[in-house]
């Protein structure tokens, strides 16, 4: 064995090098290929992953290399990452252009020079639209409507007031306090519950989380009115996770009313279009929540409004009714209480002059039948004139019987008046005694030996008293 | 005054004596009665609607203050 027999490997890696140096130079080539086993440096910038390729049936691999990437590099990949919203790493199909490198100590590999975000947004695009048409085809509760969703969530009512909201955003979200802020410090004064899910929002292997976050809001089994799924702005990568089938499955499934403030200007998510509402960002969608309430404190104030305005207007024609049936009330009652008093005098002034007519008629008519009176009327007459006579009679007897009564009293009167005269008496055998010439009437006017007359009929006896005593004693 | 009386009842009765009047179908030996009714039926009425519409007009009044 001479010195010349073998060669060092720095010597075969650089005669390897050579020979691929002339072949492929300083020449690079687009070349389309799936990422795998990737890593990133964040201090030194730098990608190291592998390509493959697959069979038709994506099962076996049929091609693989490794691929770095740093310097100006590293910097188109961040570019690339901004302009599709997808971050560069595993599993996803890229067109870049590389350059063939054989490195003495870490061998054969490609160099990363440039990739073709179109490619790749063309790839998502279609993607996105496979993923939406899987939504439609496998679930009942999603389907297009021309450019946009039905789904059983967005065909949920929204409650009228929405206040009890489930949050679900990062920890570090600046998102999730622009909401919260906004929502705090409404003008209106309005009241908001908002119950923390943490998750994280970016990241598509992180849709799984995401998942459970929505599941633990329905299994926290609360009256919330809805679901707010929050993602600040700023670095437009990394939108993919919203882009997951299953999340979007759950979203457009989820029975309470979910709304969307995820921060992109680009194309709206999947998880944007099976959602009930959604808007541009965490801002926006308070925002929103906010003018909903409004909206119905509005109508509410509307509506009161006008049901006082329709009381009002209902009380003046109650008012008005009522003062109607008053004045018909009074006049027809005066009517009334006038047509009698109308009928009344009517009546009286009738009745006057049928009583003098009354009369009138009943004179001359006595005058006509006075002349010639009918035969029964004379004996109507003759009867009255009979028992006229026979009035006559009884009070001619009742006045002869008055006069004999009186006249019997009369004598009686003349009788005693008779015998009350002097000589009558005297003749009688009555006497009277005279005392100095004057009737003695009282006792006391004689005494003993007073000389006394005595005249009776025919005679005069003088005597004297001569005793005088009590008759008693 | 009838404590259960509604202002339909009350409006109601009224209506059909002030009816029975304009109709002249009452004589003159109830009118006086029918009549009396009737301007109580309007008091209760009337009393009902002031009650009423005071309560509306608070009710705008507390609204204007609320707001």
């Amino acid at each position: 064995m001479t010195h010349k027999t073998y060669l060092r490997l720095s010597e075969l890696n650089a005669a390897i090098a050579g020979v691929l140096g002339d072949a492929f130079g300083r020449h690079s080539f687009w070349l389309v290929a799936d990422i795998t086993s990737h890593t990133y440096k964040p201090t030194r910038q730098y990608h190291s992953f592998e390509l493959v390729e697959k069979d038709e049936h994506a099962q076996q691999i049929v091609a693989k290399m490794s691929c770095k990437a740093w310097g100006l590099a590293s910097g188109r990949i961040q570019k690339f990452e901004e302009q599709t919203g997808q971050r560069f790493g595993n599993d996803i199909h890229v067109l870049i252009r590389v350059q063939v490198s054989f490195h003495n100590v870490y061998g054969l590999s490609l160099n990363l020079l440039d990739i073709d975000a179109h490619f790749t947004l063309g790839v998502l695009a279609r993607q996105r639209m496979a993923t939406l048409e899987r939504l439609v085809a496998e679930n009942a509760f999603i389907q297009k409507e021309g450019e946009r969703f039905r789904t059983r969530n967005s065909e949920l009512p929204l409650p009228h007031v929405i206040q009890k909201i489930a949050l679900i955003s990062s920890v570090t979200s600046a998102g999730a306090e622009d909401f919260k802020h906004t929502l705090q410090h409404n003008t209106q004064q309005y009241r908001f519950e908002i119950d923390d899910y943490f998750s994280a929002v970016q990241g598509e292997a992180n849709a799984n989380q995401l998942l459970s976050g929505l599941l633990q809001i329905f299994h926290a089994q609360k009256d919330y009115d809805a679901v707010v799924i929050i993602r600040g702005g700023g670095a437009q990568a990394d939108l993919l996770i919203f882009d997951n089938y299953e999340f979007g499955r759950a979203v457009a499934k989820f029975p309470i009313p979910v709304i969307t403030g995820i921060g992109h200007q680009k194309d709206e998510t999947i998880t944007d279009l099976m959602a009930h509402t959604a808007t541009k960002t965490p801002t926006r969608a308070a925002e929103f929540i906010i003018a909903h309430n409004k909206t119905f404190e509005d109508s509410t104030n509307a509506l009161l409004k006008q049901m006082l305005l329709q009381a009002q207007q209902l009380l003046t024609a109650y008012f008005q009714e009522l003062s109607r049936q008053n004045n018909i009330l009074v006049n027809s009652t005066h009517l009334i209480l006038n047509s009698y008093k109308d009928g009344l005098r009517q009546r009286s002034m009738e009745n006057g002059h049928h009583t003098r007519s009354l009369l009138f008629g009943h004179k001359s008519r006595l005058l006509q039948v006075m002349a010639p009176l009918p035969p029964i009327f004379k004996g109507l007459l003759h009867n009255q004139a009979q028992k006229l006579n026979q009035v006559s009679v009884e009070v001619r007897s009742l006045a002869e019987a008055r006069l004999r009564h009186e006249d019997l009293q009369l004598r009686q009167h003349c009788m005693w008046v008779r015998m009350m005269d002097r000589d009558f008496l005297l003749k009688k055998g009555f006497s009277i005694v005279y005392s100095e010439g004057k009737p003695v009437r009282e006792p006391e006017q004689l005494r003993t030996g007073s000389k006394i007359d005595i005249l009776m009929a025919n005679t005069v006896v003088k005597a004297v008293v001569t005793e005088k005593r009590d008759k008693n004693g | 005054m009838d404590e259960h009386l509604t202002y339909e009842a009350a409006y109601n009765e009224l209506v059909a004596i002030t009816q029975e009047i304009e109709s002249e179908e009452v004589s003159i030996d109830t009118l006086a009665e029918k009549v009396k009714r009737a301007s109580v039926l309007i008091a209760f009425c009337q009393a009902k609607l002031k009650r009423t519409e005071k309560e509306v007009n608070n009710i705008i009044t507390q609204m204007g203050n609320d707001v």
